[in-house]
């Protein structure tokens, strides 16, 4: 390994590669062979890039696994090499010779320190995300990642982790680390987890259960404030619950939840900025999958004669309540 | 087009939030929450998310006023300032510069605290300052100073989620200081055991483990039976109470005469519950103490504060992280405006008036001799001035006619004074009854600091331009001090006070805006520019050094029901409206929740008096009347009543009393004997 990467003229000598496919990984051995300090950066979570997808290559007809599967052990294991994934290059300042990179690393929701590579979280069978950790073309994982898209935030991934691994569990923040973009000081309980422990409830105790966490609301109105969707002309949500009761009727969180249904982003601001700490996303999460077509025959913001049957559904309160 | 983000101090109560400011074109148009703030961590109450929506209101004050043939009207502000310079000096040459009271404001900044300070002491000559901390905290300044030697929340905020155990007594903490509430949700949510002692229920309360409910008034003795069971069971922090503390023989023989049987009796609460509640608080590892007004403002509230504190230390919580004794303040900058000696028998710092070597020590630093004698307090001046002690009150953004107990006698007061000057932002009620206006410049309109009740000095950052001719209270402050004659209070910049608070005051020694604007968390005390600042006080030794412990004896409070007054009334605030209402009742969306005031009863008592509710109703006291709507509900006792105080169409503070505690002279706002009968 390179202990020093200046020369006496104040020269760096380390190259930056981006991107990890073959011409990468290639480029990157050859500097590496040749003494420089590599740094790979690829932006999804494993190198590899395209090229195993194909079958034959021309002009040889070699099989391309054969090709790139030698070069990827190699490059995943050389002293010079650094690999940078799941990251993204922000900026680029200076002059040949002298270039600074700004490079922004995406979380993977995994603590890298801790993570010992077992892979018992990815063998994990989640029936709603099979395709949870698997990756076209991942054949150098520099650790397993969660696919922010897929996950339904069951916890499963992170009971096996707990259980291999019960003094460091590398798997325990996913819920906080999805929500900012780097991550912070956190070793709370999950979201996931949470999930998890509404599922095995009965009704009754569902029903305990948020309104219980209902009750701490504050009535601030900031996941209403601050959602980049929410759009509160027509709805007025205020006249959802009684001016200057606090805390406000399940109904009020509900109807916020209902209104943006389908088109909610899982920015996650709601729960972040809520003083009361309320579980919103999961209620939105909740919401989601219950269909509101099956229900009530209503798709929000497509009918406007169908509105009528999800505000005579709001009347009737227990309903909804009995429902989450 | 310009626009941009100006990160500030939120100006509601003492939590002190930072958020942000969004500015376009010079005006203010969105709050937008903060997410690497320490306190609100991107959390913010109702109040706070609308914080903007004061500061372009019409109803601002752009020019100064003086009343002319019984009117108030516009006038210059070379005018105004020369009618009140003159005025001040007449009185000062006729009577004496005690016969000038100046009210500080805890709504101001920590600079123009400091200032308005220096201006009575050194230009007029007098002690007579003091703020509204003297209705709110004044029992916790004098009875922790007593028994810790410094009266403020010992540890922070962040601490309170880490609790092990928390008691929250007399504070709506989820209403009223939202982003500490948060915290003890945090804290339940983790495993922390919480207990409420209140005798109204409260959204905390709903969380509770252990909820109990006190006859008002009746503090000392649960507090004594609380101690009586932990000695009795042996639960006593013994090794803490020989090395740290004074006076533990004392208070074992008076607490063995609270056994929970009799607390019961005078108190109410049930024996057994009592019980679990002491041995939880006592069990736990580190426990934490949050209360606020319903300990203070009480006729009893110096000695109710001493129990809270013989308390902790019984138990050895105080001196350590995540435990401790914490009041809440009410003020954005209450707490500032304590430091900064806005206090008829302190300078800055708390250093005394009456020390001989302080008191030489300010006359050389601000080259004035300064006056010896304690001075009065706001509701002695009020007495004063209805006595014609005092001929001239100089109130810089408070609210008296709505905010001091006697709403009726605070009237004659003023109506006798033959000056009286308001500086504020809006014409409040008390500015309707001055002789001069003089426009003030609102939090996003100045440069300054605010101190939160956690002892952490917090940035004000200017966003805009005030309205008009308005300008920001530190320059009128200067600017009058000009016009009499006063060297000494030149200052160019809000910085330029902040640097000399620190030279004059120890415990901000090391505070300046170049360390504040870096993002340093600066909590005082912090001595010098290498300290960090303390985020819990007592560590080790006690700021007196040896916590003391007092001797309280449970007396009945000054205000007893009878026949005539059979029902117990206590003020208190809502989440949705903030002191007397004259910021937030221009803000629609919390008009909209709260429009006006109510009176919370009990249903037991509604039928009984056959009240529906929302029915409007009498309330009379020994002092006032006032018509109020009913709203019947479980959240208050049978035999209490509860009316927030923010309304000056039904204001509570027209039926409270003046009665005063002995030590703090704070009022005893929260029990007052009335009766409600239907309108007639």
């Amino acid at each position: 390994m390179i202990a020093s990467t200046k020369n006496k003229q104040g020269k760096v000598g380390a190259v930056l590669v981006i991107g990890g496919g073959i011409a990468g990984i290639q480029a990157a051995l050859d500097l590496a062979e040749s003494g420089q300090k590599v740094y790979l950066l690829e932006n999804s979570p494993a190198i590899g890039g395209n090229m195993a997808r194909l079958d034959k290559t021309f002009p040889t007809n070699d099989c391309s696994t054969c090709i790139l599967s030698p070069k990827l052990v190699e490059a995943g294991r050389h002293l010079n090499i650094e690999l940078i994934t799941y990251a993204d290059l922000e900026n680029v300042r200076g002059g040949p010779g002298h270039f600074t990179v700004k490079i922004k690393k995406r979380p993977r929701h995994i603590d890298d320190e801790k993570c010992t590579g077992c892979g018992l979280c990815a063998k994990v069978d989640i029936p709603q995300a099979e395709e949870l950790t698997e990756h076209d073309g991942e054949l150098w994982v520099e650790r397993i990642t969660v696919d922010e898209v897929k996950c339904v935030q069951c916890g499963d991934c992170v009971r096996a982790c707990v259980k291999e691994n019960p003094e460091a569990p590398a798997l325990s923040s996913i819920y906080k680390e999805q929500t900012y973009a780097e991550p912070i000081e956190s070793g709370q309980i999950t979201a996931a987890t949470e999930l998890r422990k509404l599922r095995q409830m009965s009704k009754e105790q569902r029903l305990d259960y948020w309104r219980q966490q209902m009750d701490k609301c504050m009535k601030c109105y900031g996941c209403r404030d601050v959602c980049p969707i929410f759009v509160d002309e027509e709805c007025k949500l205020e006249e959802w619950a009684t001016p200057g009761q606090l805390p406000p009727a399940p109904l009020y969180h509900i109807a916020r939840t209902y209104h943006i249904a389908q088109r909610c982003t899982h920015c996650g601001f709601c729960e972040q900025t809520c003083p009361g700490n309320l579980p919103l996303r999961m209620l939105a999460d909740l919401i989601r999958h219950e269909d509101s077509r099956e229900l009530f025959t209503f798709v929000p913001d497509v009918s406007e004669e169908q509105k009528e049957k999800i505000c005579a559904a709001f009347a009737g309160r227990k309903k909804k309540e009995d429902e989450l | 087009m310009s626009s941009d983000f100006v990160l500030t101090t939120c100006p509601f109560c003492g939590c002190g939030c930072n958020f942000y400011l969004v500015v376009v074109e010079g005006r203010v148009v969105d709050i937008a929450p903060c997410f690497t703030d320490r306190v609100s961590q991107g959390k913010l109450c109702v109040k706070g998310r609308r914080a903007h929506e004061f500061i372009h209101n019409e109803q601002r004050l752009t020019k100064p006023l003086i009343r002319k043939n019984g009117r108030l009207e516009e006038a210059s502000w070379d005018e105004a300032l020369d009618f009140v310079a003159e005025g001040l000096r007449k009185i000062k040459q006729a009577d004496s510069a005690d016969a000038i009271g100046v009210l500080s404001s805890a709504k101001c900044t920590n600079e123009e605290n400091y200032l308005l300070m220096k201006f009575a002491r050194t230009v007029l000559g007098t002690n007579n300052v003091d703020h509204c901390a003297r209705l709110c905290h004044a029992s916790t300044v004098a009875g922790l100073a007593a028994a810790f030697g410094s009266g403020a929340m010992t540890n922070s905020i962040p601490e309170v989620a880490q609790a092990d155990c928390i008691l929250v007594t007399g504070s709506n903490t989820v209403e009223q200081h939202p982003l500490i509430g948060t915290r003890v949700l945090e804290a339940k949510e983790r495993g922390a055991t919480l207990i409420v002692i209140d005798p109204r229920e409260t959204p905390l309360s709903a969380q509770a483990d252990i909820f109990l409910r006190q006859k008002p008034g009746t503090d000392v003795a649960w507090l004594n039976g609380f101690m009586n069971i932990i000695i009795q069971e042996g639960l006593a922090d013994e090794s803490f109470i020989a090395e740290r503390t004074e006076g533990f023989d004392d208070l074992a023989k008076t607490v063995a005469n609270y056994p929970p049987e009799k607390v019961e009796q005078i108190t109410g609460i049930n024996a057994e519950q009592l019980r679990q509640a002491a041995v939880a608080y006592a069990r736990a590892d580190s426990a934490m103490i949050l209360y606020s007004m319903g300990i203070t403002q009480h006729s009893t509230g110096t000695n109710n504060v001493k129990s809270v504190a013989n308390l902790a230390m019984l138990t050895g919580n105080v001196g350590k992280a995540n435990s401790g004794v914490n009041p809440l303040r009410g003020q954005n900058n209450v707490q500032g405006a304590c430091d900064m000696g806005a206090l008829p028998n302190v300078y800055s710092g708390y250093q005394k008036v009456t020390d001989s070597t302080t008191r030489e020590k300010f006359e050389k630093a601000w080259g004035k001799a300064l006056p010896t004698e304690v001075g009065l307090t706001v509701v002695e001046m009020m007495n004063a001035a209805e006595t014609g002690q005092i001929k001239a009150l100089y109130i810089m953004g408070e609210n008296p006619m709505l905010s001091d107990p006697d709403i009726n006698h605070v009237r004659r007061a003023l109506e006798k004074l033959q000056l009286l000057v308001v500086q504020d932002i809006f014409l409040t009620e008390t500015a309707e009854m001055a002789d001069v206006v003089l426009p003030g410049a609102c939090f996003a309109e100045k440069e300054g600091t605010f101190t939160n009740t956690d002892r952490t000095v917090l940035r004000v950052r200017k966003a805009i331009e005030p309205p008009g001719e308005a300008m920001p209270d530190w320059r009128v402050i200067c600017n009058l001090a000009k016009c009499l004659d006063g060297d000494g209070l030149a200052y160019d910049s809000a910085e330029s006070i902040m640097t000399e608070i620190a030279r004059t005051t120890p415990s901000y020694g090391g505070i300046c805006y170049e360390r504040l604007d870096q993002g340093q968390t600066l909590a005082w005390p912090c001595p010098s520019k290498d300290s960090s600042g303390t985020k819990f006080l007592h560590e080790g030794t006690f700021a007196r050094g040896r916590g003391r412990f007092h001797n309280v004896e449970y007396i009945p409070t000054a205000e007893e029901t009878d026949e005539k007054f059979p029902l117990i009334l206590t003020t208190g605030r809502t989440t949705f409206h903030y002191h007397t209402g004259t910021m937030t009742r221009k803000i629609a969306l919390l008009n909209y929740e709260v429009p006006t005031g109510y009176m919370e009863i009990n249903s037991e008592d509604a039928a009984q008096l056959s009240i529906d509710d929302g029915e409007k109703v009498q309330v009379n006291s020994r002092r006032g009347e006032i018509e109020i709507a009913a709203r019947v509900t479980a959240r208050v006792p049978k035999g209490t009543v509860f009316i927030p105080f923010h309304f000056v169409e039904c204001a509570a503070n027209v039926l409270t009393s003046p009665a005063l505690d002995p030590d703090a002279k704070i009022p005893v706002l929260k029990v007052c004997a009335v009766n409600v009968s239907k309108k007639s």
